[in-house]
């Protein structure tokens, strides 16, 4: 069993290395040929910075030795200087955004995972109930309702109007400032784990299987835990990796709106002003914690449904 | 009869028989109450979108320093209020639907293009092109596709045309996969074992008997997808990289909006009710059409 | 008040159904799919039912069992012993429902659960009636894999369903049905999906079952060679109804209902016998 993980995990890792791959190199000739790059002459940049960026890239040597020295310096953690940033390297912003964005990040996958699996399971065994309504069409309001909107209102209506709750900062991770991006951020990962638990767990219910379970006389709630959950939950694994995407690019908004000090923000600052290493940056970190988060997909799934060959 | 007439009246029971399908779907499609009113409430925030400019007394960019920040009221003529320039909301809101909405439907076919070709392609063929073509969609999956978007629009400028381009590459995928796995069933139908015993070629059989009938997934996934696309429009716009000034769409209001909420809540609320508004009405239409297609108990 | 005193009569009744009729709430209103249908099961005897499929065979004994999908529900009464399975309430009928009632699906594929081991599905009934400990039910779950001619390994136990084959999942079913030494098992159309020679097999051990350990077996089925092969007594159901019952030998030799007559010319010459 252990061996067939490695070998599984191995099998994986060979996928994901392309993926990688194709990121990094499509970093490397943005940096390149876009206009307003580090490397092409459009702008005139203060004599510091260009030497700078001189010596990190190595223009001198031809393009696949700097595509390859490149990529011995990213498997390293060094992303090069930022491009705007001149007193910053890009990994020095990476980190000092990070304790922010993970923050965020982890919290509202948790919560989305939890909350919106745990209602669409009551939903799914009361189907067709005031409850199951109910939680539907809040969960239609989470859809509906783009993160860029909800959020403002949120801080409108706790922040401004009611006083409850800090509308922006990070004020060193306090809770009650965590409250209202958190929310915010989870809402519609909530709705959509909400509406896909139920329609799976429904279809699970209707299963032979289940008929099963029920003809042995068990107990309802013990066939719901031993039975129903673990098969019903798949869809939910499978969407792990979306929701998580999700999560990134919204915090990206969430962050935004609520001044929070993340990646998502130098993400954005760096668009705008072209910070074409930060940017590319950003884009390996985050595409290398989604082959992450894939390839945890895969091994629970294996785990959940022994179908799954290994 | 003759030989012309013949063929005249297989055409015409071929239409009759392939419609009664399609009947059939609409009247449950018009049974369902919530649908029917999505369908209504877009068809008049489309209409009032596009015509309703034509019937307000201020222009889009009209600015007038003389009445900024002023709250919704009858009798100024500014029903929604107006922003920080003195620009009038309403006008204002309906060229951000014009915009919206034309984003939204144009990536969509953009997308449904590139999706269905790449989809039947590969579902048709089959084999180690198959393979190679999805492993491909499998890769690109794995990229965080909005910040593939956004670093497409920094490289590439804000150029709108290319917004257009931008949202409908990176939205194709998952119609890729849907068509992929219709025609890989479709294949095996005998209408295509016909087709192909017939000696019609692989390109006659794709266009006229695998792609229409993919029409019913592919009409649910557009409800679908167009919602998507215009979030993801708003959403750039919101962070500046979208549709740039003096053009405006609902994500730029909203962003404006969002600015400038505690002087002036109107500016905030209004669009994003007309944005949330439209974003259910898509998604009611798209879960009644894909039940009117597709009819399955639950 | 008959079926009362016919109870006290024949002590040898094991279950009773009366005027049973089960309905169906669908998008085209209410239908009936068992219509009136009365009929009784003695200690250790097999009573076979025949019908074309829609013919409310299944419905009957879904609706004793509680089995009915969740549109779908049912009036009149099924005593099995003293007791009121019909009237009675979920937690009273759980207490009966795999303890003295086993059934049997007719599509062992998909009737076990994908993500559990053989000997859990075995061993949870037995922990949950008995009130047995983990090692005893599977204890007890191998002395049961014996009875119907499995392997009594620690491999099997261990292993997943899609690991084993068609013949071999009805196996475990009819295991899972006598771990706690029942009654009655209802088997419904439990050879359909299998192949001809796990066909016999699988009849076999119901004929064990009945004969050897004296359990009362239903089994429903469309094909009358294999009612013909195993049950004292046949009853054949059309369209929700009972058509004709009695001794499988007289239904099948002197049919008296058209309808049967057609199910048993239906029957190749060569396999009559």
């Amino acid at each position: 069993m252990r061996i067939n993980m490695i070998k599984f995990i191995t099998k994986r890792l060979i996928i994901a290395i392309p993926t990688l791959l194709i990121i990094i190199a499509f970093g490397f000739i943005m940096m390149r040929v876009a206009p307003g790059g580090p490397f092409t002459n459009e702008r005139a940049l203060p004599p510091e910075i260009e030497r700078n960026i001189q010596e990190a890239y190595n223009l001198n040597k031809p393009i696949y030795e700097q595509f390859f020295i490149y990529i011995k310096n990213l498997s390293v953690g060094d992303f090069g200087p930022s491009f705007k940033y001149k007193d910053f390297t890009v990994k020095e912003l990476i980190i000092s955004g990070l304790p922010v964005s993970a923050t965020l990040g982890l919290s509202s996958i948790f919560i989305s995972l939890i909350l919106g699996s745990f209602l669409g399971i009551i939903a799914a065994i009361r189907k067709n109930t005031y409850f199951d309504y109910s939680i539907m069409g809040i969960s239609l309001i989470g859809i509906c309702v783009p993160s860029f909107v909800m959020a403002p209102i949120l801080s409108l209506f706790f922040g401004l109007y009611l006083g409850l709750l800090p509308t922006s900062g990070w004020n060193g991770g306090n809770i009650f400032n965590l409250i209202l991006p958190i929310t915010a951020l989870s809402l519609p990962q909530i709705a959509v784990i909400s509406r896909m638990m139920r329609s799976s767990t429904i279809e699970v219910l209707n299963s032979n299987f289940i008929r099963t379970a029920k003809s042995k006389g068990l107990k309802s709630s013990y066939i719901i835990r031993k039975h129903v959950i673990r098969a019903s939950i798949l869809p939910i694994i499978e969407y792990l990796a979306p929701a998580s995407a999700g999560l990134m690019t919204g915090s990206i908004i969430v962050e935004q709106i609520f001044g929070l000090p993340g990646i998502g923000r130098y993400f954005v600052v760096g668009a705008l002003q072209r910070d074409y290493t930060l940017v590319s940056g950003v884009m390996i970190l985050y595409a290398s914690l989604l082959i992450i988060l894939i390839l945890i997909t895969d091994i629970l799934r294996a785990y959940l449904d022994p179908r799954v060959k290994i | 009869m003759n030989k012309q007439e013949n063929i005249k009246a297989i055409e015409i029971s071929k239409t009759l028989k392939g419609r009664s399908l399609w009947v059939d779907a609409r009247r449950r499609l018009f049974l369902n109450k919530a649908a029917v009113i999505s369908l209504f409430t877009l068809i008049i925030i489309s209409i009032v979108s596009v015509f309703g400019p034509f019937f307000l007394q201020y222009n889009f960019s009209d600015t007038d320093w003389g009445s900024i920040y002023q709250p919704p009221s009858f009798e100024t003529g500014h029903y929604l209020g107006t922003d920080g320039n003195g620009r009038d909301l309403l006008v204002r809101i309906l060229h951000g639907g014009r915009l919206s909405l034309s984003i939204g439907l144009i990536a969509t076919f953009v997308s449904v293009f590139i999706g269905v070709l790449y989809g039947t392609i590969a579902g048709f063929f089959g084999g180690k092109l198959d393979i190679f073509m999805m492993r491909i969609v499998e890769i690109l999956y794995a990229m965080p596709y909005l910040i593939f978007v956004i670093i497409l629009m920094v490289v590439f400028g804000r150029n709108i045309y290319f917004l257009f381009i931008a949202i409908g590459a990176v939205e194709w995928l998952t119609m890729a996969r849907i068509v992929r796995g219709q025609t890989i069933s479709l294949k095996e139908k005998e209408f295509i074992e016909t087709s192909k015993a017939l000696g019609q070629s692989n390109t006659l059989i794709i266009v006229k008997h695998i792609i229409p009938n993919l029409a019913g997934p592919i009409i649910v996934y557009i409800t679908l997808m167009v919602p998507s696309v215009i979030i993801l429009e708003s959403f750039l716009s919101f962070l500046g990289l979208g549709v740039q000034e003096p053009l405006t769409s609902w994500g730029v209001l909203i962003s404006e909006g969002s600015r400038e909420m505690e002087t002036a809540w109107w500016l905030l609320i209004f669009p994003g009710s007309f944005m949330v508004i439209t974003l259910a009405s898509l998604n009611f239409i798209g879960d009644g059409l894909r039940d009117a297609i597709d009819p399955k108990e639950y | 008040m008959q079926s009362i005193q016919k109870n006290i009569k024949n002590s040898n009744l094991l279950l009773e159904v009366n005027n049973l009729n089960v309905f169906f709430d669908t998008a085209d209103g209410k239908i009936q799919a068992v219509k009136d249908v009365n009929l009784f099961i003695n200690k250790g005897e097999c009573l076979g039912i025949v019908g074309e499929s829609g013919s409310g065979k299944t419905q009957t004994f879904f609706s004793i069992t509680g089995l009915l999908s969740s549109n779908g529900y049912c009036n009149g009464s099924a005593i099995f012993k003293d007791f009121d399975l019909i009237s009675a309430s979920e937690d009273k009928k759980r207490e009966y429902l795999g303890k003295s009632i086993g059934f049997i699906f007719q599509d062992p594929m998909t009737s076990l659960t994908p993500h559990m081991k053989i000997g859990e599905q075995l061993s949870e009934i037995a922990t949950f009636h008995d009130n047995l400990s983990k090692s005893e039910a599977l204890k007890r779950a191998l002395n049961v894999l014996d009875i119907v001619k499995l392997p009594k390994s620690r491999n099997l136990i261990n292993s997943y369903p899609h690991e084993l084959s068609g013949g071999m999942k009805q196996r475990i079913m009819i295991a899972i049905s006598l771990m706690c030494s029942p009654e009655l098992i209802i088997a419904d159309e439990p050879t359909t999906a299998l192949d001809v020679t796990t066909q016999s097999e699988i009849l076999n051990i119901f004929n064990d079952l009945q004969k050897g350990m004296g359990i009362s077996i239903v089994l429903i089925s469309h094909n009358i060679g294999v009612i013909a092969e195993t049950s004292d007594r046949v009853m054949v159901m059309k369209g929700g109804k009972v058509v004709e019952k009695g001794s499988t030998f007289d239904v099948l030799t002197s049919p008296k209902d058209e309808y049967t007559k057609h199910l048993l010319s239906c029957i190749p010459p060569w396999l009559e016998g």
